[in-house]
Formats: structure tokens, sequence, C-alpha cells
């Protein structure tokens, strides 16, 4: 009698801490897609990245992206070349940038229920070595078991120190640029 | 009036030379095409193991040896185990070289050139690849996890 119930206690205890290591889970997602997209009349500009990495933990809603600078692909090898300069993005300095954040609304997720939810994401955005405090919207979808994450930011360049006081990157650059963010976990 | 005239034609082709040769110039760098990486020279060879090392050891070093101020970094061929084996956003493949007990990898990614040369590839394979390095390894805290060496514009060299 005893051992059985010492065994049904053992039972519960073992079955609560498995479904609390699921729940705290990271998502891992090095399937991603950076795009920045530059307009002005002058012309516009785009660059790809594909090689960030980012997590999610589900429980906190803890969300961290690393995107390695030097990755963003240009189609045009001058404008790369100008990206990844001293002058603007000083990518050999800083080599990374960097976003460290929090779905504040992650509750909202039903991580085993298809469905679009959108979400909140507040936190500190790092580029060129400069931090600034942000906060954007985010849809998390999940479909057949599989997480994805959408957004869409815009990086205002001179809160950055990316300035581009004179010649052609002043007028031919926004002044505030589009970012696109797509992650498979 | 003859040599003025001469000298004033002279001048004149010069001037529309210089313009015809500095306009070139100008509409070659504005066009320039991306840099060709398998057809650059190799900088540097190692195995997986031994850039993941060195990144390890001290990231501020091999940054100044490894990355190009104006994104045009060092051209690496690597040689590891394929211990993964995906593709990204860009339909590109992505092959990881890590050796069993590393703690980072390196991850290459191929082109739309180069994809089909990966088609026998398999996971356990000992490889050599070409590519440019874009960043390197490291433990990130926010991450919680290491970081691989990324390599892009990846070719195999060698697969045996």
């Amino acid at each position: 009698m005893k051992k059985t119930t010492i065994l049904s206690i053992l039972t519960v205890v073992v079955i609560s801490l498995t479904s609390i290591t699921a729940s705290a889970q990271k998502l891992v997602s090095s399937t991603t897609h950076f795009k920045f997209y530059s307009t002005t009349p002058a012309e516009d500009i785009e660059a790809n990245n594909y090689k960030a990495v980012g997590t999610i933990e589900t429980s906190t809603g803890d969300l961290v992206f690393s995107v390695p600078m030097q990755s963003f692909e240009f189609e045009k090898a001058l404008m790369q070349e100008h990206f990844n300069s001293k002058k603007f993005l000083d990518t050999k300095a800083n080599p990374k940038a960097k976003l460290v954040g929090k779905i504040t609304d992650i509750s909202k997720v039903n991580f085993t229920k298809d469905g679009s939810y959108p979400v909140n994401v507040t936190g500190n955005l790092t580029i060129n070595g400069v931090t600034n405090a942000i906060n954007e919207k985010a849809t998390i979808s999940v479909k057949s078991g599989k997480i994805s994450l959408m957004s869409k930011l815009n990086v205002t360049l001179a809160d950055y120190e990316v300035a581009f006081k004179k010649g052609k990157p002043s007028t031919n650059i926004a002044k505030t640029v589009e970012v696109t963010v797509h992650a498979n976990y | 009036m003859t040599t003025k005239k001469k000298i004033l034609k002279i001048a004149l082709i010069l001037i529309g030379v210089g313009i015809l040769i500095g306009g070139s110039v100008g509409y070659y760098m504005f066009n320039k095409p991306a840099r060709d990486v398998q057809n650059t020279k190799t900088d540097f060879s190692y195995n997986a193991s031994e850039i993941i090392n060195e990144y390890l050891t001290d990231s501020q070093m091999a940054n100044d040896k490894y990355l190009a101020e104006n994104g045009e970094s060092k051209v690496l061929e690597i040689t590891g185990i394929a211990s993964e084996i995906s593709e990204d956003f860009n339909n590109q493949k992505v092959i990881l070289l890590k050796a069993e007990g590393d703690k980072a990898g390196v991850s290459c990614t191929f082109t739309p050139e180069t994809n089909a040369n990966t088609q026998n590839i398999k996971i356990g394979d000992k490889i050599t690849i070409k590519g440019v390095i874009r960043s390197g390894a490291s433990f990130d805290e926010d991450l919680e996890m290491y970081e691989n060496v990324i390599i892009e514009k990846s070719d195999i060299v060698s697969n045996k």
C-alpha cells in the first residue's frame, strides 16, 4: 500500500517536471531572412541576409537575434563596400547586430494550436555598437507544429550613429530604413 | 594662329578623352560586380576545429586577422565533417562542418551556381569547402549558445 502511494507520488512529480521542462522551451532558428530596404526619389536599395540566428524562450517570451553584418548582400558591390566601411556600419569593429527583447504578450500565443498571433516586442537593438530601446509589432505563426516569426521595423540610421552627411549616400539612402524579419524555428 | 588652333584642338581632344575615361571608370566603379570569391586566391586553409579554437581563444584577434573593413574578408578553405545539411530562405544549401566534441562549427552557405555541387555530400563525409568568412564563432550570453563561424559564397574543393 505504502509502496503504491510513493510510486504514484513519484509518477506525479515526474510528469509535472516533464511538463515544466516542456513549457520552458527554447526555440532556435537558423533559417532566417533579414531584408534591409531603403527608398528615396533617387533610388531604391535592398540588401538581404540569410545568416542570422535567433531564439525564443516560449515560457518567458525572451527573444534574441544575432545578425552577422557582413552577410548583407547588395546588388551593387560598391554599395556593399560603403555599407561595411568605417564611415557607415563599421562591420569589422562591430561584426554583429543584436536584438535582445521580450515578447510582452507571449501568453496570447498557443504554440500547440495553428494560428497567426500578433505580438508586441520590446527590448534593445544594437547596431554599429550603439544600443537603442525598441518597441515593435511582430506576428508569430504556428502551422502543423512549425513556428515562425515575422516583423517589420523601421530603423532610423542617425539613432545608430550611421550618418550620411554629404555626397551621394546622403541623397540616395533614406534616413529611416525598413528592416523585414522572417525566421523559422 | 594656326599653332593656337592646333593647341586648342589637342586640348579639346585630351579633355574629351579624359571625360570618356573618367566617365567609364566611374560607371564601372558604380556597377562593379560583386567579388568572385571562388576565383579569389585562398588566404588560409584550416580544419574546422582549428578556426573554431582560434575564435574561442581570442575573437578580437581573429576578427582583426580575418575581417576586412570593406566587407571583402578573407577567403578560407575549411576541411571538416559535414554534420548538418540544410537549405536557407534563398534556396541556398548550407553545410555545417563540425567535429564531434567541438562547441561550434563552420556554417557554409552555397550559391545558386554551386548548390548542385553539394548533391552527393552526405552527413559524415569529410569535405573541404572554399568561401568568404563573414563572422566568427563565440559564446553568446543572450542566445545562451555558441555561434558558428559563417562562410558564404561557398563551393566544394574536395570530397574524399
